[in-house]
């Protein structure tokens, strides 16, 4: 199958179409008037929509249609966007435009591109009313979408441990997310997203490639599952820092995981409320906490310490080592470390990783840009430098880490550099006000804490 | 008595079925043998049936049988989850629950209940009725947990009399009385007690007069207040030793699922031998430094009664097992075994001038006691003590080695190094073995070794490395130990056969099957009489070989390594074979198109080549891999606008030999990982499209998950890399050169490759075998030139050596030699087998056994068909050996 566009050069992308029929929705696009690209998104055992719940349903997979067009539309980034049913009111643009534009920040950033300006959705000019959407009456119980990674494991403890009703959902097919997912003793869901094939084609046409705010896809898969198996809740485990940018580039706030940041959190939680349900909530349970605040709770969850990874890399077969599940190359496992470090007994915590990423000064260019030293914070999900700051400096106090190569070089290099009063690690604790948690759930925020 | 000198006879009386009834009845002196059964073994009808054939062969060698039980598996498990059922209820449904499966047993063996079962089960259920209040917790649990080998041996002693084996039931209670132990709580007193046992002419005196079969309950005994107590972890083999020390029984075996204790965990190295003979300490050291057959305390009691230890397959009685005993005569020193110890916890002491110091080290070691942290492994020198700590529940989730570094700090540095692994050997006698060591402790060389311990009973050798090595590191020095005449696999009174052979799905290496053996010998004979030196290729084992590899259906291309073996008809059979060609050279390029079809594809995989080489290569239809920054960084012209392999080093290197290892940064191939971003790039800024990752880690692997995991990680890097398309995981597949050791796994390999295809299923999946498709395709036949005896040593010289086949100078490879004139006569003489080159490495065999040579003889080395021709030379100016076709 060759397909005759170069991505590059393409003019137009398309919305073509989306539909829903026995469980699996599929999602159209193209370029130009290239072949259509197909995503099928599938939902097991799933029920009959309820006729109540149809418009709701709709609302929801039409958004999921442009949210998941964002894999799509990078690939050759054209000027123009189509939508094949009509224009959007504003809302649905602002988010859109919002979550192309800051979501493919990086993506912009890697490929030397600038995105500003380009990123336009047809509007109708309806003004965004204030209307509220139905009230549908959703059953009290909560999705919670399970990473493979510490922060969902602490959301989902907090919620087992209020009694709340609960489904561990995940998309995709990752052997750890399962594993882990097993793990919670919770009922699962497991949604299956299969990417268009056309797109690997495209890329190997040298389509633009890079990071894609892959949580806000997520997020509009199961807002569509909520409505389908009927939930009232989405909580999302995305942690303060994640609001943080990662850099600044040309004018333009760089933020990795901004899809997991708070604005990102309120402009789609609004959205639901007012085009899909009411009652639907979506929210981060970990908003108000840091990320040490959560590696301190989940130091406490024993049994997960051999089955989650927070591992940036993709681990699609898994092995029963340590190094099956963590690279301990990657800035996601050099966090993870140093962040549990303070609230595990070393011993413990070498046994989770395999080894002593710390003991290891090949890994020395890692930690710098964990803690802003030298360098930029890298694109990855981690912690805000000052926290991976406190984090070592911690360590560096204590006896049994003192004399590790890297430790050792913080005391020595860039603690003198560093202002004593602002590296401790106690603020960190400290949960803040800001959260979108609904009544029902605030008593897990407790939990954590 | 009798005589109890701890051998056991050589004939082998389990294949002889018995009956008791048969025998004429036992004296009161006859001789005791224990026999004990684990959980699954008497979970069945079926293996009671087993135990009652092997109980009855016993008996027919002129000995009384104990046997000790244990309870009937998932038993014990369900009684410990019973103790901590505070719902009394659910304490009754447990109670029932149990009672069920060993009325499903009876039910099989189509008995009624026997009263004494039957008293047992009551017991139990009012046990749980009335809980832990009356007898206290530990009491209460202690006595519930007995239940489980009182039940199974009320059952047994039931099944035993019904099928003709009259057996006495024993309360093991009446014999094994606890001892109390200084420092003892009021739980180990209960749930790990010790038995003081030493041989008790009484008992045995009061049981002969029973009878002459006899069972009881392993795991429990009791207590001087009269309670039941438990001998906590490895307790039923305990109990089978003290019995056999009170008794002085001829021998203890220990039945259970593996035919003993092998040379290393087989788990992680399969082709791990069986050990035929150990000594106590020996056994015990093995025992306690990583094999699960035996718990290491259940030795002791039998050390100073001198009763030896047998453990036996109880699935196959036949296997010769592993005999335990009293060191009985000086076998040649050899490493018995080698094992690793993961989750360690090191505690490095530094302090200058501190440790001479009167009461200082008490000092540092009553911190480790005061915070409840045992220390295992100890090693100093003048400035440092190393101290390793076993990964205890205190030493992980506890702030203890917080609290003991702390206060360890305000005396000395300290460092907590975790989390690391003792790789020990094992052997009598060790240090007198040091010399043999060189290629392992060169091994240890590239490792960060933590700790180096021996200690002064010189039965073992211990290092202390970095956890993450280990899982690589025990296979490979097993082989080591091997091939340097360390552990003496060679004598076969201390060594058995592998698990793989015993065990294993993988058929080993037959000898007999090999082409030039039967098939082709008269025409090779023919061939050596004529003129020799010569190489010969048999065609219908490269054509074999390759159909192997095509029933890979994972693999999407299978490019042939033609390094191995340019041979023109070789190239035309595997290019009919719908096989592509992998070149390093513009040489071997030519060499390939000069003779296959357009059609066939190409790779050219060079390393440090020169720039025009790849110019010209790019001329052709290959396809071009890069494995460094520096041709796109210097000759990004010459790549503009093409399609690129790009060679990967994953960071480690597998292979036989350290010359043929081609990963890991010791290794000139490859683009570090670290460097892939770059790569990138340059390749972007080139306009170079990278449509293929390639990773090749070393040559003649036998393990199929390697593949595995080096194709993970590629699809995992691919996954970075819109414009992959294909995976290329190299080659080495391994191709057996000892007898004894196991093909590689096609069935297996394919079974590996297709799970990760599946998971990424979009990347086409290439390989490159080479010297899989041509070594046994491949002989060099030479002729016998003269000998020469030197000492005790024999040299028997032929007419070729190094100038034709140099792997065993450059890897120490091993090639099988026959004398192909002489090959039915019996192999008496052991020679050295050399050529005539003048060069003392010119060997191509060592210490080999062949018929007495004449001169004239035609000799055959054989795998002779990958890396030997083209790796000729023409130092001295010998004639080079021809090269022929024959089965075409």
């Amino acid at each position: 199958m060759t397909n005759p566009i170069q991505p590059r050069l393409t003019q137009v992308f398309r919305f073509v179409r989306c539909s829903y029929a026995d469980g699996v929705a599929e999602l159209v696009y193209a370029f130009d008037q290239g072949e259509e690209l197909i995503e099928r998104v599938r939902f097991p055992a799933a029920p009959a929509v309820a006729a109540k719940r149809k418009h709701a349903f709709e609302a929801a997979l039409k958004l999921l249609h442009f949210v998941a067009g964002v894999s799509y539309y990078k690939a050759g980034v054209p000027p123009k966007i189509e939508l094949a049913n009509g224009p959007l009111d504003d809302a649905t643009a602002d988010l859109l435009e919002s979550l192309y534009l800051h979501g493919l920040a990086e993506f912009a950033y890697r490929n030397s591109l600038d995105l500003r300006g380009r990123i336009a959705f047809p509007r109708s000019g309806q003004p965004s009313g204030k209307v509220e959407a139905e009230t549908l009456h959703l059953p009290a119980r909560t999705l919670v979408p399970i990473g493979g990674g510490k922060d969902s494991l602490v959301a989902v403890e907090a919620i087992k441990q209020i009694g709340g009703e609960a489904t561990a959902v995940w998309v995709g097919n990752s052997p750890l997310i399962a594993a882990c997912a097993e793990r919670t003793g919770l009922p699962t869901l497991n949604i299956q997203r299969e990417l268009a094939p056309g797109l690997f084609e495209l890329n190997r046409l040298g389509a633009w490639n890079g990071h894609i705010p892959v949580t806000a896809v997520n997020s509009a898969i199961l807002a569509v599952a909520a409505i389908l198996y009927g939930y009232d809740s989405i909580a999302f485990a995305n942690e303060r820092s994640a609001s943080a940018a990662t850099l600044e580039y040309e004018g333009q706030q760089v933020n990795h995981q901004w899809s997991k940041g708070y604005a990102f959190e309120q402009l789609l939680g609004n959205w639901l409320h007012t085009h899909v349900a009411a009652d639907l909530n979506y929210c981060s349970l970990l908003r108000p906490y840091s990320e040490l605040a959560i590696t301190r709770a989940f130091a406490k969850l024993t049994p997960y310490f051999d089955v989650f990874s927070s591992c940036n890399r993709n681990f699609k077969i898994l092995g029963p080592k340590p190094a099956d599940r963590w690279c301990g190359q990657c800035p996601k496992c050099h966090f993870v470390f140093l962040a549990l470090a303070p609230f595990l007994s070393k011993p413990r915590l070498l046994t989770i990783f395999g080894r002593n990423l710390l003991d290891d000064e090949t890994q020395a260019a890692g930690f710098d840009a964990l803690l802003e030293y030298h360098n930029h914070k890298p694109f990855e999900c981690v912690g805000e430098g000052a926290e991976a700051r406190a984090a070592m400096y911690t360590l560096s106090q204590r006896s049994e880490w003192q004399e590790d190569a890297l430790v050792a070089r913080f005391r020595s290099e860039i603690l003198p550099q560093l202002d004593i009063t602002q590296l401790a690690l106690e603020p960190w604790l400290k949960a803040s006000r800001v959260h979108r948690v609904p009544a029902r759930l605030q008593p897990a925020l407790a939990a954590i804490g | 008595m009798q005589r109890n000198t701890g051998r056991i006879v050589s004939r082998n009386p389990d294949r002889e079925t018995v009956t008791s009834n048969a025998s004429a009845p036992l004296t009161a002196g006859a001789p005791w043998i224990v026999m004990k059964f684990g959980g699954t073994s008497v979970a069945t009808l079926p293996r009671w049936q087993n135990i009652r054939e092997l109980v009855a062969s016993r008996r027919a060698e002129g000995a009384r049988v104990l046997v000790v039980v244990s309870a009937l598996t998932g038993i014990t498990d369900a009684l410990k989850q019973m103790c901590a059922q505070e719902d009394k209820g659910k304490r009754i449904e447990a109670a029932k629950a149990i009672t069920q499966r060993h009325y499903d047993l009876l039910d099989h063996m189509q008995l009624a209940v026997p009263d004494a079962l039957g008293a047992r089960l009551a017991e139990l259920a009012k046990l749980a009725e009335e809980g832990p209040a009356a007898l206290g917790e530990l009491a209460w649990a202690a006595l519930v947990q007995a239940h489980g080998e009182l039940m199974s041996s009320a059952l047994g002693a039931a099944f035993l009399s019904h099928s003709g084996l009259p057996t006495q039931w024993v309360d093991a209670r009446e014999c094994l009385a606890a001892v109390a132990l200084p420092n003892q709580n009021e739980r180990t007193k209960l749930l790990s007690a010790m038995v003081e046992a030493k041989p008790d002419p009484a008992l045995n005196e009061r049981l002969a007069k029973l009878g002459e079969v006899f069972i009881t309950q392993g795991f429990i005994a009791r207590e001087s207040q009269g309670r039941t107590v438990l001998l906590g972890r490895g307790g039923s083999d305990t109990s089978a030793s003290y019995f056999g020390a009170l008794l002085k029984a001829q021998r203890v075996e220990i039945w259970t699922d593996v035919a003993g204790m092998f040379t290393a965990n087989p788990r992680q190295v399969p082709g791990a031998r069986l050990l035929q003979k150990l000594d106590y300490e020996e056994a015990q050291e093995i025992a306690s430094t990583g094999a699960k057959v035996l718990h290491p305390r259940c030795l002791s009691p039998l050390r100073e009664p001198r009763v030896p230890m047998l453990i036996k397959d109880t699935n196959r009685p036949e296997l010769e097992g592993t005999v335990i005993g009293p060191e009985v005569r000086e076998h040649a020193p050899s490493v018995k075994a080698i094992s690793a110890r993961k989750g360690l916890t090191l505690v490095s002491m530094e302090s200058v001038g501190m440790w001479q110091q009167v009461g200082f080290l008490a000092d540092v070691f009553a911190q480790f006691k005061q915070h409840g942290l045992s220390v295992d492994l100890i090693s100093s020198a003048e400035t440092n003590v190393t101290v390793s700590l076993d990964p205890t529940e205190n030493l992980l989730d506890s702030d203890a080695v917080a609290a003991l570094a702390s206060d360890l700090a305000k005396v000395c540095r300290v460092k907590v190094i975790a989390p690391c692994a003792a790789i020990t050997m094992v052997g009598r006698g060790m240090r007198s073995m040091l010399h043999t060591l060189s290629g392992v402790l060169a091994e240890f060389g590239q490792l960060r070794v933590h700790l180096i311990s021996q200690s002064s009973n010189n039965l073992n050798l211990t290092f202390v490395v970095d956890e993450s090595v280990v899982d690589e590191l025990i296979p490979r020095l097993h082989e080591m130990l091997i091939a340097a005449g360390a552990l003496r696999t060679d004598d076969s009174a201390l060594f058995g056969p592998s698990w793989q052979s015993l065990y294993g799905s993988r058929e080993a290496v037959v000898v007999g099957d090999a082409w030039w053996r039967m098939q082709c010998r008269d025409q090779l004979l023919a061939l050596g009489a004529k003129a020799t030196p010569r190489y010969v290729y048999h065609l219908p084992t490269v054509r074999q070989q390759a159909r192997e590899l095509k029933a890979l259906t994972s693999v999407d291309r299978l490019h042939y390594a033609v390094k191995a073996n340019t041979h023109p008809a070789i190239l035309r059979a595997l290019a009919e074979e719908g096989f592509g060609f992998e070149c390093v050279s513009p040489g071997e390029l030519k060499a390939v198109m000069a003779v296959v079809p357009e059609s066939a594809p190409l790779l050219f995989t060079p390393n440090f080549a020169p720039r025009e080489d790849y110019v010209w290569a790019l001329t052709t239809r290959a396809t071009v891999s890069l494995d460094s920054l520096y041709p796109l960084e210097h000759w990004g012209d010459v790549f503009r606008g093409r399609e690129i392999v790009l060679r990967v080093d994953l960071g480690r290197g597998l292979g036989h030999h350290e010359k043929v290892r081609t990963g890991g940064s010791g290794s000139k191939f490859g683009l570090p990982v670290e460097q892939i971003d770059t790569f990138l790039r340059l390749a972007d800024t080139h306009g170079v499209t990278v449509r293929g990752l390639h990773a090749h880690l070393g040559s003649g692997i036998l393990d199929d998950k390697h593949w595995g995991e080096v194709y993970g990680q590629l699809a995992s890097l691919a996954e970075r890399i819109g414009s992959v398309a294909f995976l290329d995981i190299g080659g080495g597949l391994g191709v057996p050169s000892h007898p004894g050791e196991s093909r590689l796994d096609i069935a297996a390999l394919e079974e590996v490759l297709r799970k990760v295809k599946s998971a990424y299923p979009h990347y086409k999946l290439w390989m490159e075998p080479g010297r899989y498709l041509v070594a046994d395709a491949g002989v060099l036949v030479t002729r016998v030139t003269q000998q020469k005896g030197k000492g005790s040593w024999r040299y028997l010289g032929v007419d070729t050596g190094m100038n034709s086949l140099i792997r065993p100078a450059l890897y120490d490879a091993w090639h099988e030699i026959v004398n192909l004139t002489r090959l039915d006569e019996p192999a008496t003489a052991l020679y050295q087998v050399v050529g005539p080159i003048c060069e003392s490495g010119d060997v191509i065999g060592s210490d080999r056994r062949l018929p007495e040579a004449k001169e004239g003889d035609v000799m055959l080395i054989a795998q002779a068909g990958a890396y030997g021709k083209v790796m000729s030379s023409p130092y001295n100016l010998r004639d080079e050996a021809e090269e022929i076709i024959i089965g075409v």
